[in-house]
């Protein structure tokens, strides 16, 4: 297949398409199907056959376009109408309102927080700060359809590295973009690949991680459940850079609802030769697999997650020897995670130059969160790098619930750290993160209001990391289970100073003596709220004061 | 042979050879590092912690088991830094489960005991997790109490890769990470146990005993196990 | 130099360090000769008095245990935490895996040598807290002296460098050694 061929075939499928006058995107990802918008989709298919309206209007179950909080989210292209909550009665009103009488339903549309329902919907806060390269085409195509995707450039990239490229150029176009792994540690993709590439081995393999587990975040479900073509599109191009014939994505059991699209990518993008023997007419081959996981967090580390492919018990190794010299089986092994995949066509057609043009010098390009907690808009998120805090909490977010007083932002799930008041206005990229004593991580953001107590959330995240710790190495099996007994201790108001000093101590000691990541970030939860908001411990140790026997 | 090279351990020039481990160099040259998980030929997991030292230029401790030699290392192992956390992994092992030294069949042929002796931790800081376990005496000859067990996996790794029969494994997560056998079943039920006693051997704590023995007088047969692994060159 | 004044009392213990601490055997003289052993549970006296040195043996594991290590903490410039009972809880703290009446049941009414088959409940008879402490969860502790029973040379060498304003160091003598 040419690129002649890959044009003429997305053209070909614009035009099939635009013998439909209308569009409707009826969202069915992860956050609009717990509010019921399998039925609503059902609804509005039956709503349009009843009409006989279907030569002129096609629905398509999309996947996630943002706005979560106020699903299940309906779409009407070209227009671009967003309706909020739309329900099984109602979804009938689309149809006979928006598309047989041609004005929008007015009391449906997104609300603004102006409380005025804006007609034009993406001039809303909501949209205008973010900047969409992951998500560009996830709730715009059907993730079943391969055809969807090509018609959006889908696979121009793959065509253009195998036909017009060599694996070094790709890796130096890569490294030109300065993408970092978008997993949370943020190593410079590139330099990983070309550890892989240099690595003389006959065998290699590409890794997908999907096993997202952080509480509160579904980047990576979303990005797979609304544009699974453009993870195996970037999988594909790192495997010709690297030299791998094999690839896994390795995901979590949970998500159900993104493993059924990606398994129909995968046979769509073989029946299509864009995976197999001969990939594109070339003589370029690789195949994909999926492997599920049974719900372990640290098997999201890169060794345990070799081990848990491998078919063993999910606990890591220590490192080096990194898995790009010995990861699978032994042999050299690129483990990326899904949003750092899902950059690379737009970074291959595009250029490095144009990636590097948005976020900041050391961290370019966009980052998807996933804003959760006390905002009014909860949702999926692509922001430029270097954003400011106050912006996504603020202007995206739409602001405090309630309008109370912000406390804290939670970034990088239980590997991050709490970040308070005083720096929301440092931009968001990975060092100033790291320098606030948390991460990046995947993307998850929890916002907390002024009612949170700091204690209950460093306590909450202890508690998963020490019944996510895999039980291999003894400073994260017992430091974090001794570390929540503290905090609870505390918590119930029987904590002393003493308790707070041995909980420091054995917060740094986990930190420093554990094996793999998951035990070194366990305590940053902690750190970090201990450095910001000592004053919620304090508080609670007062409380002990007037306690005069503690123990019996 | 490979050619050897040149690297320094706590400001000591100490010639070394490719392949060897940081610990095995060490141990050669009479520098002494406490170990735990370790066991001679077993394959090392680097769990324990207890080996960690400081290599320079590296931001994060390594264990010096799994820590192979490289031109121009300068590696410390006796900093203050990696002694304070020595101690603290054994307050830690001591506290997880339930270990009464006074009433143990290791007591006084103890890795942990000794461990405690020599790095030094003369009271527990932390308090006991307090997890009541099973003692598992359903296997003819031998008991397994995991209120003992501190999790090393050698009795896993020495059934596996030396026995070959791979009875052992390990469920759960967490602290409450527990050795099993077969799938979980009583040892005494088990269809892969030779009922050979290596992993009764290469036991560290009293954790794996035979039925023949009480408080203070188990008996360990490690030199034997390692011997029959150097005699077999197990490749691990 | 002045004598110093050394007390010694047990707890929740076996009195093992006790029986210990009298096998320094001559060795006692020396330490007589520093210092007078003010309280014991064999030198008569209600109160635990104002001393230099405290030995405490036997973990906390009633309510007068609690008030007793408080009183000693109070009274004592010195308080070493003695054997294993006081260092780590110990057999005094197996008990700590079941609940309190369980233990009287077993210990009373199920015991093969208590013909009365009843649990003692006179008032003056300690009651049992429901959990059983080592001496450093409750007060703070200047030295520990590991052992079930430390060794009589643990003992004296500790006694003796205190007697000594030495600060006593269990490495030296090979480390601290549990059980």
């Amino acid at each position: 297949m040419s690129r002649e061929d890959l044009k003429q075939m997305a053209q070909r499928i614009q035009d099939d398409k635009k013998k439909y006058a209308y569009t409707i995107f009826a969202c069915n990802a992860s956050g609009c199907i717990p509010s019921g918008s399998e039925a609503v989709f059902e609804a509005l298919k039956n709503c349009v056959k009843d009409r006989k309206l279907e030569d002129q209007v096609r629905v398509v179950s999309c996947g996630c376009m943002g706005i979560c909080a106020q699903g299940p989210i309906v779409r009407v292209d070209p227009d671009q109408s967003i309706y909020q909550k739309v329900t099984v009665e109602n979804a009938h009103r689309i149809i006979d309102e928006h598309i047989i009488g041609k004005t929008p339903v007015k009391d449906m549309l997104l609300f603004s927080h102006e409380k005025e329902p804006l007609i034009n919907s993406f001039e809303e806060t909501f949209f205008k700060k973010q900047k969409r390269v992951v998500l560009r085409n996830c709730g715009r195509i059907d993730p079943q359809s391969i055809d969807d995707y090509i018609a959006e450039g889908g696979y121009q990239a793959l065509e253009k590295v195998l036909k017009r490229m060599g694996p070094e150029e790709v890796i130096a176009e890569v490294k030109h973009s300065r993408l970092r792994g978008r997993g949370g540690a943020g190593y410079p993709t590139g330099l990983k690949w070309e550890v892989v590439y240099k690595y003389v081995s006959d065998k290699k393999f590409v890794v997908c991680n999907a096993d997202e587990g952080d509480p509160g975040a579904f980047m990576d479900r979303s990005v797979i459940e609304g544009d699974p073509h453009r993870v195996l599109e970037g999988m594909i191009i790192a495997a010709y850079a690297v030299g791998a014939q094999k690839g896994y994505v390795y995901i979590r059991g949970e998500y159900a609802t993104a493993i059924k699209p990606l398994e129909t990518a995968i046979k769509q993008a073989k029946k299509n030769g864009f995976l197999g023997e001969t990939i594109m007419g070339t003589t370029f081959k690789f195949d994909i697999e999926i492997r599920i996981g049974a719900g372990a967090f640290v098997c999201g580390e890169q060794t345990a997650l070799i081990a848990s492919i491998e078919g063993r018990r999910g606990t890591p190794r220590p490192r080096p020897p990194y898995p790009a010299e010995k990861g699978l089986w032994g042999y050299p092994t690129l483990i990326n995670n899904v949003e750092t995949f899902a950059n690379i066509s737009a970074i291959i057609v595009h250029g490095g130059e144009w990636f590097c043009e948005t976020g900041t010098t050391k961290s370019t390009g966009t980052k998807v969160f996933s804003l959760a907690g006390k905002v009014k808009n909860t949702g999926l998120i692509e922001v430029p790098m270097g954003i400011s805090l106050r912006e996504i909490v603020y202007d995206i977010g739409g602001g405090i619930l309630d309008d109370r007083e912000f406390k804290a932002a939670q970034t990088g799930g239980p590997s991050g750290g709490c970040i308070s008041k005083e720096y929301l206005d440092r931009p968001v990229d990975y060092e100033s993160l790291v320098e606030l004593g948390s991460i990046m991580g995947s993307g998850g953001l929890i916002v907390m209001d002024d009612t949170s107590d700091m204690v209950d959330v460093a306590r909450f995240f202890m508690e998963f990391c020490m019944d996510e710790s895999c039980g291999k190495c003894v400073p994260c099996r017992v430091g974090t289970k001794q570390m929540f007994d503290l905090l609870n201790k505390i918590y119930i108001g029987r904590g002393t100073m003493a308790d707070l000093k041995v909980l420091e101590e054995l917060a740094i000691f986990v930190k420093e003596a554990s094996l793999c990541g998951l035990g070194m970030s366990a305590p940053n939860p902690l750190l970090s709220s201990l450095r910001f908001f000592k004053e919620d411990f304090l508080q609670h140790i007062q409380r002990n004061e007037k306690v005069v026997k503690p123990l019996i | 042979m490979k050619p050897p090279f040149p690297i320094e351990i706590d400001g000591k020039v100490i010639q070394v050879t490719e392949g060897q481990t940081v610990l095995e160099v060490c141990q050669a040259n009479g520098i002494d590092i406490p170990v735990m998980c370790h066991f001679e030929g077993l394959p090392d997991v680097g769990a324990c912690r207890l080996c960690l030292v400081e290599l320079k230029g590296v931001p994060k401790l390594l264990p010096a088991c799994t820590l192979r030699v490289a031109p121009n290392q300068v590696i410390n192992t006796q900093t203050e830094k990696i002694k304070k956390y020595r101690k603290m992994i054994v307050e830690a092992l001591f506290c997880e489960r339930d270990h009464v030294c006074a009433i143990c069949v290791a007591n006084g042929n103890c890795e942990l005991q000794d461990l405690a002796k020599k790095v030094g931790v003369d009271h527990m800081r932390f308090p006991d997790i307090l997890q009541p376990l099973e003692l598992d005496a359903s296997h003819p000859y031998f008991v397994i109490d995991h209120n003992r067990c501190i999790m090393c996996t050698r009795c896993v790794r020495v059934c596996a890769e030396v026995e070959g029969a791979h009875n052992f494994d390990i469920k759960n997560r967490s602290y409450k990470v527990r050795i099993i056998s077969d799938f979980n079943q009583p040892w005494g039920e088990s269809k892969t146990c030779t009922s050979c006693g290596k992993c009764v051997a290469v036991c560290p704590v009293g954790a794996l005993w035979s039925k023949s023995s009480y408080q203070g007088k188990i008996e360990k047969k490690k030199e034997a196990i390692c011997d029959l692994i150097r005699k077999r060159k197990v490749n691990v | 130099m002045k004598k110093k004044t050394i007390g010694t009392v047990w707890l929740a213990g076996c009195s093992g360090c006790h029986m210990s601490l009298l096998d320094i055997d001559e060795r006692m003289l020396e330490v007589l000769k520093l210092a007078d052993i003010v309280k014991s549970p064999i030198v008569d006296g209600k109160e635990f008095p104002e001393v230099d040195i405290a030995l405490v043996e036997g973990a906390v594991g009633s309510e007068e245990h609690l008030d007793e290590i408080l009183h000693i903490r109070a009274k004592a410039k010195i308080v070493v935490s003695f054997g294993d009972c006081a260092v780590s809880g110990n057999v005094s703290s197996m008990r700590n895996y079941l609940k309190t009446q369980e233990v009287l049941a077993r210990s009373y009414e199920e015991a093969e040598s208590n013909d009365s088959k009843q649990i003692p409940n006179a008032a003056e008879i300690l009651s049992l807290s429901h959990r059983v402490h080592p001496l450093h969860e409750v007060v703070d502790i200047d030295y520990y002296i590991p052992g079930c029973p430390p060794s009589a040379d643990t003992i004296f060498y500790v006694l003796n460098e205190l007697l000594n304003d030495r600060v006593p160091d269990l490495a030296v003598i090979g480390g601290p050694k549990h059980g």
